[in-house]
């Protein structure tokens, strides 16, 4: 514990003293020492986060995390209220872009490609990294125009019948079709939440992606909602890698494969999620696996 | 062809670039669209925005040019004696030849030079014309078709119609900078000139006002003089006078819809105060002169009082009910910020409700009420068409609110409106005034900005 | 306890007074409303009535044109003035003095003889025939019969003299004189001639300078909204700008009439007196009105619609123009024709720019000179006549209709889109 945030505090120093850029190269050469605790790094990785760091203005929400995102495994990041696993989530699709003073440094790659790199257009990068939000936010439009919308400005139809495909193949993927077959020019908004939920991530999968974000996606549901999503997580997997940020550490021993305990804006352990919770190494994983804190 | 057939000719060829460039796109792949970078109807776009702003740029140039360009050439043509005149002689002879021209009355009669120096100027104007369509056209053709040449499966073309669009959306923002600058700049300009004929001393600290210059040299009596201590003293008193009917009346039906009037009263009599906000100023004017004067005059007489018809009083009152729901909306948004909870700790200590309001309330909305009031002497000072159909034209210096009295805004309306010279001091003095009610306005808008959001700063 | 039930009935008084001066400020609010309105209306409402006279008319063809003549040219130069004093003449033979003649063709209007011209040119095979019709009767006969002259006067303060009294009221016994639905007034243009003058040339050059002002200020606007609000990053230049929109949202209108006077008309060399000068000031002046509201209204479009368009991969511009605007749109409309129906109320900057010249022509296009609505109304009310003064306030009516269904739509949309999210 002291030994990380005395790390942390030179990186700060150092991040005063020199640019970004500078800093994360120089970090990332000894990368060997992060603090975090676990298997940060798998055999496949989907997606490679090196020192990233996060700042909103002058305060910096998230200290130098390194992890690999395994390919067809659903990962979860749990941690108290705060801990910054929201902010780590969202820099993984650069949602954090629409945020002004927010800044990100270090190295964040997708198949090999810097997603940060300055000629990166982030609009296909969204394309392929899906977002599911806390909320269900579907648009005010008809349930065939929230899952059209995606493939319809990526252009990955070709004529009407091939969309119609889509909108039906994404709602039977996300477990939605025999719901609202029937109903598909009716609003969005005027499902259930838990249903507006499936059809948020129907949304999400209706321009294939290859990588699923979700935010505490079921903290707005009721448990018979919530159970349904987990199984539909669980489903993807196959299909999709899926990183999940939840406060309900059940729900991550219940969906994911990995797990990732962050405090603080650190990454304190990563690991296989039947370890972290049944022998977590750290003291403060647990701690709060413990409910000691949280 | 007139210039408004160029445009609609120009629209016709964006929309035939917009269909090329989508088709030639969806060509390149054929017709499979995620093998582009972007979506078809982008490269429409960008292809029909290259066709369509360098030619409406080319235009913008070449008409703002066109006119001191052609007149050049026409004046090298002229005799050299024309060419030797003073620039104003010179200058009435080209609006003659302008005239002639375009077929209209011309000022003086027509020799033979004139004659041709008119035809001169219209075959040119014809040639200038010609010219600008073809620049015009060719120009939209060529950079379309060079776009269209260069869509490719990688061209970015989503990017850059945002970007175009980013730069629309930016330079649509600054124009409120632009007319702020435009504002400045004219008046102040203007205001030079004036105080270049009369020391700014005078015009500020002079106590008569009589702006009736000579037109002739030989014209005896009025000399013309700028002092604008009466005006100043006016617009003080009618503002005055607008502000005692105002603020009691608009503060205290704030008062009352915010924390007695049932929701159905309220209901009711909010949007008919409202009906006041919404009232043409002209109407009021209007009001004030037909109605509200005559009454004080008779109600004035069979007082024994002497009203003049014009008086200060009527305007100043008719003012005042005009800035009633403007008082009053402002108070009711700062009285509702106030919190709950200071209301309830008052309630709880056993306080009437009108002691809760004089005692805790206004207290704490007061700096909120005055940037209110603060605005609202602002909007009166500026106000004109009630002052100007209802109030005097001869500048008294007087604080009997029964007399006649003039303001700035009426001075700037009768000083501009009718033929004017345009560079004579009396035309001139109108921006000296306007630039002094710019200045005063501003300044008490700051101010009672800056007083409003502090005080919602501190409640939020 | 005693002490403070002792100050009790003193407090409640107090309490209570208060109250009522609140009630009392509210009470008298309304009743300048509704004093206001009753003295426009009670002033206005007889203009959209007009008397009319029945004359007998032989259509002469000495005077006008031989029977059968059809060339327009011929027709309209015929002597249509003496066809109506010769009418009258035959009216009231007993009338031979040239005063008195005068006088007695002083009762009928001056439209009369364009309004038989017509007849002819229509017609021309009326020519030789005798037939009755009605025509306008004069402004001073108009305010006569409606009651509005004071016949206690002394004859010589009267504009109605008493032998033209007693001719109409022989007319009136004849069944001559009637009030009609007064249609010159909305199918005229303006002219010094009440009985003949109407708010179609101002109404014509209102709907075009609005529509300059519309077609400028409402894209501008958006455009400045959505960049200040979704695009732009918080910095000094934003700043600033927002401190100079509210700014201006406060300076007098009058001032933006200098601006155009300076800038369009002196700057630029526009014409005066036309629409398209009128129109760029006023969208100058509504324009932070819309920005303002505009700003409002994408500020409640909640921002996890914006999320989710992110999130899907969708472009900022394209989150904008398929999501967020639409949804802003109902509230950026309201925020627009609140800041139109300020416009067309507005009359101080139009003096600056030359738009009080009087003008007959009813305006075929943004560029001919036109007067608008306010402004008409204030060249009536300057004017000295009787009968214009019911003409302005009927024309405020007019003017105060068009407002009043412009919040009542502008009310109605945010009703109808109100969204709570």
């Amino acid at each position: 514990m002291d030994e990380v945030i005395n790390r942390n505090s030179t990186i700060a120093r150092e991040l005063k003293a020199g640019s970004g850029a500078e800093v994360g190269m120089q970090v990332l050469n000894d990368s060997q020492s992060s603090g975090t605790v676990g298997d940060i790094y798998v055999d496949d990785p989907r997606m490679t986060c090196r020192n990233v760091n996060v700042y909103y203005g002058d305060k910096q929400a998230i200290f130098d995390i390194d992890l690999d995102i395994a390919k067809h495994q659903v990962i979860s990041m749990i941690g108290p209220s705060g801990c910054g696993k929201s902010t780590f989530l969202r820099c993984l699709n650069r949602m954090n872009d629409t945020i002004d003073i927010c800044k990100v440094t270090g190295q964040i790659k997708m198949e090999g490609q810097d997603i940060y790199d300055g000629g990166l257009d982030v609009v296909p990068l969204r394309a392929s990294v899906g977002m599911v939000f806390q909320k269900p936010n579907p648009f005010p439009k008809s349930i065939y125009d929230n899952i059209g919308y995606g493939p319809r400005i990526h252009g990955l139809n070709d004529d009407k019948d091939h969309l119609d495909e889509i909108v039906e193949t994404s709602l039977k993927k996300a477990g939605l079709w025999e719901e609202v077959k029937d109903r598909l020019d009716q609003p969005g908004t005027g499902l259930s939440g838990g249903q507006q939920q499936r059809l948020c991530i129907a949304r999400a999968i209706a321009v294939s992606p290859e990588v699923i974000l979700m935010d505490e996606p079921c903290s707005a549901l009721d448990p018979i909602a919530t159970a349904k999503i987990e199984e539909l997580i669980d489903e993807l997997r196959e299909n999709y890698t899926i990183a999940i940020v939840t406060h309900s550490m059940q729900q991550a021993a219940r969906v994911s494969q990995r797990t990732a305990y962050f405090h603080l804006g650190k990454l304190i352990e990563v690991g296989e999620t039947d370890q972290i919770f049944t022998a977590p190494r750290h003291r403060l994983t647990e701690d709060y696996i413990t409910g000691r804190f949280g | 062809m007139h210039t408004s057939t160029l445009i609609i000719v120009l629209l016709g060829l964006m929309s035939l670039a917009y269909y090329m460039g989508r088709k030639r796109s969806l060509n390149l792949v054929s017709g499979r669209v995620r093998d582009l970078h972007s979506l078809p109807s982008y490269y429409g776009l960008l292809t029909a925005l290259w066709c369509g702003i360098p030619a409406i740029l080319l235009l913008v140039v070449w008409i703002s040019f066109e006119g001191s360009v052609v007149t050049g050439l026409v004046v090298d043509s002229l005799p050299q004696e024309t060419q030797n005149l003073p620039p104003e002689r010179l200058n009435l002879v080209l609006n003659d030849i302008r005239n002639l021209a375009t077929g209209d009355i011309v000022s003086t009669t027509v020799d033979e030079n004139m004659q041709q120096a008119a035809d001169h100027y219209a075959r040119l104007q014809g040639i200038s014309h010609m010219a600008m369509f073809v620049a015009a056209l060719s120009l939209a053709i060529l950079a379309g078709f060079i776009a269209h040449r260069s869509i490719s499966r990688q061209q970015r073309a989503r990017n850059r119609v945002e970007k175009a669009v980013n730069f629309f959306l930016l330079s649509s923002s600054t124009l409120a900078i632009f007319t702020t600058i435009g504002i400045v700049l004219s008046v102040l300009f203007e205001s030079l000139r004036f105080f270049q004929q009369i020391p700014v001393t005078d015009f500020i600290f002079g106590l008569e006002w009589s702006p009736q210059t000579a037109i002739r040299a030989d014209q005896v009596g009025s000399s013309g003089v700028f002092g604008a201590i009466p005006l100043f003293a006016g617009t003080f008193l009618i503002t005055l006078i607008a502000m005692v009917v105002a603020v009691p009346i608009g503060l205290l039906s704030a008062i009352y819809m915010a924390e007695y009037a049932g929701r159905h009263f309220r209901s009711l009599a909010k949007p008919v105060l409202e009906v006041l906000a919404g009232i043409p100023t002209v109407v009021y004017g209007f009001f004030a002169a037909l109605t509200v004067a005559p009454f004080f005059r008779d109600l004035g007489a069979s007082l024994g009082l002497g009203v003049s018809s014009e008086s200060a009083l009527a305007a100043g009152v008719v003012m005042g009910i005009m800035i009633i729901p403007f008082v009053s909306s402002l108070s009711d948004d700062v009285i509702n910020a106030v919190p709950q909870a200071m209301r309830d700790g008052s309630y709880g200590l056993g306080a009437t409700r009108s002691e809760t309001i004089r005692q805790v309330i206004i207290p704490a909305a007061l700096p909120g009420i005055v940037g209110g009031v603060l605005l609202a002497v602002s909007r009166a000072i500026g106000e004109t068409m009630i002052v100007v159909m209802a109030a005097g034209l001869s500048a008294n210096l007087t604080a009997n609110p029964l007399e006649a009295v003039t303001t700035v805004t009426v001075q700037i309306v009768t000083l501009l409106v009718g033929d004017q010279e345009f560079d004579s001091a009396k035309t001139l003095a109108a921006f000296a005034l306007a630039l002094v009610l710019f200045v005063i306005t501003l300044a008490l808008n700051m101010i009672a900005l800056h007083i409003v959001r502090k005080y919602r700063e501190q409640y939020e | 306890m005693t002490r403070v039930e002792k100050s009790l009935a003193r407090r409640y008084r107090q309490e209570r007074n208060f109250k009522r001066l609140g009630l009392g400020a509210i009470l008298l609010g309304l009743l300048f409303v509704s004093f206001l309105f009753i003295s426009i209306f009670a002033n206005g409402y007889t203009a959209f009535q007009q008397t009319f006279i029945k004359l007998d008319v032989f259509y002469d063809p000495e005077m006008i044109a031989p029977v059968g003549e059809t060339d327009p040219d011929v027709l309209s130069a015929g002597n249509y003035g003496g066809l109506v004093k010769a009418t009258m003449r035959e009216l009231f033979p007993s009338v031979t003095s040239r005063r008195d003649k005068k006088k007695l063709y002083g009762l009928i209007s001056t439209g009369a003889r364009f309004q038989i011209r017509e007849r002819v040119m229509q017609d021309p095979s009326v020519i030789g025939q005798r037939e009755s019709i009605w025509v306008p009767a004069d402004d001073d006969v108009d305010m006569l019969i409606k009651g509005h002259i004071d016949l206690n006067l002394p004859e010589s303060d009267r504009r109605i003299k008493d032998d033209q009294l007693s001719w109409i009221q022989g007319m009136q016994e004849e069944g001559r004189v009637e009030k009609r639905f007064n249609t010159t007034f909305f199918t005229a243009g303006d002219s010094r001639e009440p009985e003949l003058s109407g708010i179609k040339g101002a109404a014509v050059g209102s709907f075009f300078t609005l529509l300059i002002c519309l077609a400028i200020s409402f894209p501008v606007g958006v455009a400045a909204a959505v960049y200040l609000e979704e695009v732009a990053p918080k910095n000094r230049w934003t700043d600033l700008i927002e401190v100079n929109i509210n700014n201006l949202a406060a300076v007098p209108s009058i001032v933006f009439g200098l601006l155009g006077l300076a800038v369009f008309i002196n700057f630029f060399g526009l014409p005066r007196s036309v629409p398209l000068v009128g129109g760029l000031v006023l969208a100058l002046m509504t324009l932070p009105t819309i920005i303002i509201a505009s700003r409002a209204a994408l500020k409640s479009v909640p921002p996890s619609i914006r999320e989710a368009a992110l999130g899907v991969g969708a472009s900022p511009m394209q989150t904008i123009t398929h999501h967020v605007l639409p949804l802003a749109l109902p509230g950026m409309l309201t925020g627009t024709i609140i800041g139109m129906a300020q416009a067309l109320g507005e009359t101080a900057p139009l003096l600056m720019i030359g738009m009080v010249a009087f003008i007959v022509d009813i305006p075929g296009g943004a560029m001919d000179p036109s007067a608008v609505l306010p402004v008409q109304i204030y060249l009536w009310a300057d004017s000295p006549e009787r009968a214009f003064v019911e003409r302005t306030s009927a024309a405020i009516m007019v003017l105060l209709a068009f407002l009043i269904s412009m919040n009542l739509l502008a009310v109605w949309l945010r009703k109808k889109f109100e969204r709570r999210w």
